[in-house]
């Protein structure tokens, strides 16, 4: 425990150089303004500063992505309460009852809702990120190429077969994103694979490539295409307060929220969208004003999710960081900035970069206490983004687009293959594809290759040594349960209501 | 493979079919777009097959070798394709979210912000960053304007677009190449422009 202190105090040391500071608030700024804007997320916006690790250390390139998904998180909530569009989809649920409250003239205690209770969730979570990333590093030594290959195996499942309404549509996006992880050298024999003759492949197709291609160019193209007649109404702000009574309506559905969202962003399944519908579906059922719900607008039903939201955001930390597997998009483009430094995320990285890791989980302490004051009394400021017209943040978000792609290898044929990928991602988001398999195919597939190959040399070519030891043995019930119980159920209700 | 039959559907007069409680058709997403993506999934597949020939099956001591799992991504999908591309033709693709947006898509719009890409790659290195995203930039938000049913806009117009264009990548330019020291091309050696 005392040694957990004295990290953790390294960690703060690091964290508050003058340097990292900025890195951590520039973070903060940069994540909450792409928060508030529609059409930019952190996965996007993360990607698109790929090219920086190039240039920036490691410590501070990681607190400043970090600072990006963080504030993200609280700017994309805003959003929510006050266009109806959420910026993100773990804001989704939020803002079900907050653009309802904002609605009816409540918009300033939405917004003070989901801030102060993205600062609880955030930082509960991350103490408790604090308390079990080292106990579950320690465990995770222990684990071999099978139960790793098994566990990414498990991601996969998560991402493409269980969340989504069609397991059909998420396997053909994972595997769409696995062939693009194929496109280069393989890792274990070096083989070239899928290059073409273009020379440009050979190192593979670049993260950020994929990444702003899909989302950042897709998005506007589709607008271009699709939504130029959508028109949006903006709900007026008001002043941003809590009555008494609106706190002790608020403070029990935050923790409660932190409690649900957490766990779930420790396991892989895709993020923050089960645990915001969940924490939802639970404050609609324990609230003493049920029929504010769906109505006037319900302060739990913002307090709660956005809790939730930021707790699952935060532990998702606890498997990229122990394990070196993402559960979600952003966490996958994380692990790609720690690949370009060439640090293997894993239970290693707390022995072997121990002052990174230490160093970022303190800087998410500070970060909180940023975007608190940047999102609680600086509100009326992000409002106003609001107002850049679409044709002029759209073809913006281009630019960025060409800085992080071209930036990241200097290549003009980078930005033909990025166009077609948009050209993709439009056809993706029309015929219901979700788009987050891609991404995680892309990054996880080579990893979970080489863990697959090098656990079957382990066993001489056995395929046996995947149900052998206990432990992948294990994983692989939970994979059959997590592939069949869904199904199960679905049968189930389906027959009960016959 | 291709999954039981589904439980309850009715015919219809065309003789396609609909499910009674699933999403219907829309133009949103039509029968013709369905099939063709489910054609391209399998093409994709087919094409990874083609290329998966060519890489070696040196396995070692995995009984694996480097072209086992390309040899499983390209069968996936040819299969995940050929199931798109019959469910699209018995009643459209399951759980089907309508998206959101306009029935048709404004492809005179979108030809603008494609051409301002297209123009952005193959300049860049002789125009340098900045006069090339701005011109992207130009180009893309005509055709964005146009998607919202206003005028692109005249020569003047056009000019304002251009200088806005500027304003955001200049700094941009100079915050990566100065401060970051990240590689862009530039048009002259001064490494301001």
């Amino acid at each position: 425990m005392m040694d957990l202190w004295n990290q953790l105090m390294g960690g703060f040391a690091t964290a508050a150089t003058p340097i990292n500071l900025l890195w951590a608030f520039l973070g903060c700024v940069i994540g909450t303004a792409i928060g508030v804007l529609p059409g930019l997320g952190p996965a996007v916006t993360v990607a698109m500063l790929l090219p920086i690790t190039s240039q920036v250390e490691p410590t501070a390139s990681m607190i400043f992505f970090a600072g990006i998904y963080y504030g993200a998180m609280y700017g994309g909530s805003t959003t929510s309460i006050l266009l109806n569009t959420p910026g993100e989809t773990g804001t989704m649920v939020t803002a079900l009852e907050g653009f309802k409250m904002a609605k009816n003239g409540r918009a300033g205690a939405a917004l003070a809702t989901a801030a102060i209770g993205s600062f609880v969730a955030g930082t509960i979570a991350t103490v408790l990120v604090t308390l079990f990333a080292p106990i579950v590093a320690d465990f995770a030594v222990t684990l071999g190429p099978p139960e790793y290959f098994l566990l990414m195996l498990l991601a996969f499942t998560t991402v493409s077969a269980v969340l989504g309404k069609s397991t059909l549509r998420g396997m053909t996006s994972l595997f769409i994103g696995l062939a693009l992880g194929l496109i280069g050298l393989d890792q274990i024999t070096g083989q070239v694979r899928y290059t073409m003759g273009v020379p440009e492949f050979m190192d593979g197709i670049e993260t950020v490539l994929v990444a702003v291609g899909l989302f950042a160019v897709g998005e506007t193209l589709y607008t271009a295409l699709y939504e130029g007649r959508s028109t949006q109404e903006v709900n007026k702000l008001s002043s941003v307060h809590m009555t008494r009574k609106e706190w002790k309506r608020s403070i029990p559905a935050w923790l409660r929220g932190t409690f649900i969202g957490f766990p779930f962003g420790t396991i892989p399944a895709g993020g923050s969208e089960i645990p915001t519908f969940l924490s939802y579906a639970t404050e609609r059922k324990l609230s003493d004003h049920k029929d504010e719900f769906g109505t006037t607008g319900a302060i739990e039903g913002v307090a709660g999710p956005e809790a939730a939201n930021n707790a699952a955001v935060t532990a998702t930390l606890v498997p990229l960081l122990t394990l070196g597997i993402p559960t979600s998009v952003t966490a996958a483009i994380l692990l790609s900035a720690l690949q370009n430094y060439g640090i293997q995320a894993g239970p290693q990285l707390f022995t072997t970069s121990s002052t990174l890791v230490w160093a970022l989980i303190a800087s998410l302490y500070i970060g909180n206490v940023m975007l608190l004051v940047l999102n609680l009394p600086l509100v009326g400021l992000w409002v106003k983004l609001l107002k850049i017209p679409k044709p002029q943040l759209y073809a913006g978000i281009l630019i960025f687009a060409t800085v992080g792609v071209y930036g990241m290898r200097q290549s003009a044929f980078d930005l033909y293959v990025m166009l077609a990928l948009g050209l993709m991602g439009v056809a993706m988001r029309r015929f219901d594809f979700p788009t987050a398999p891609v991404v995680v195919g892309m990054i996880l597939g080579p990893l979970a290759e080489a863990q697959m190959r090098n656990a079957l040399s382990i066993g001489s070519g056995n395929w046996g040594v995947f149900v052998e030891r206990p432990l992948s043995l294990g994983l692989l019930v939970v994979l059959a349960a997590v592939l069949a119980l869904p199904r199960l159920w679905r049968w189930r209700t389906a027959a009960s209501r016959k | 493979m291709l999954g039981g039959s589904p439980a309850k559907h009715i015919a219809r007069g065309s003789g396609t079919f609909h499910y009674a409680n699933e999403a219907t058709m829309t133009e949103k997403s039509s029968v013709a777009g369905q099939t063709l993506v489910g054609v391209g999934a399998l093409l994709v597949g087919a094409v990874m097959a083609y290329g998966a020939t060519f890489i070696s099956s040196e396995a070692g001591y995995a009984g694996v070798g480097p072209n086992a799992l390309p040899w499983l991504v390209s069968v996936v999908l040819m299969v995940c394709g050929a199931w798109l591309v019959w469910e699209a033709r018995t009643g459209g693709y399951r759980e089907l979210e309508t998206p959101s947006g306009a029935e048709r898509g404004d492809w005179h719009a979108v030809a603008w912000v494609i051409g301002g890409v297209v123009a952005n790659a193959s300049l860049i290195t002789t125009l340098g960053f900045i006069l090339s995203c701005a011109l992207c930039f130009a180009l893309a938000v005509r055709g964005l304007r146009m998607a919202e049913g206003k005028a692109g806009g005249g020569a003047r117009r056009s000019l304002t677009d251009f200088v806005t264009g500027v304003a955001i990548s200049a700094p941009v330019f100079w915050l990566f190449t100065k401060l970051l020291a990240i590689n862009l091309p530039g048009l002259t050696a001064s490494g301001w422009l």
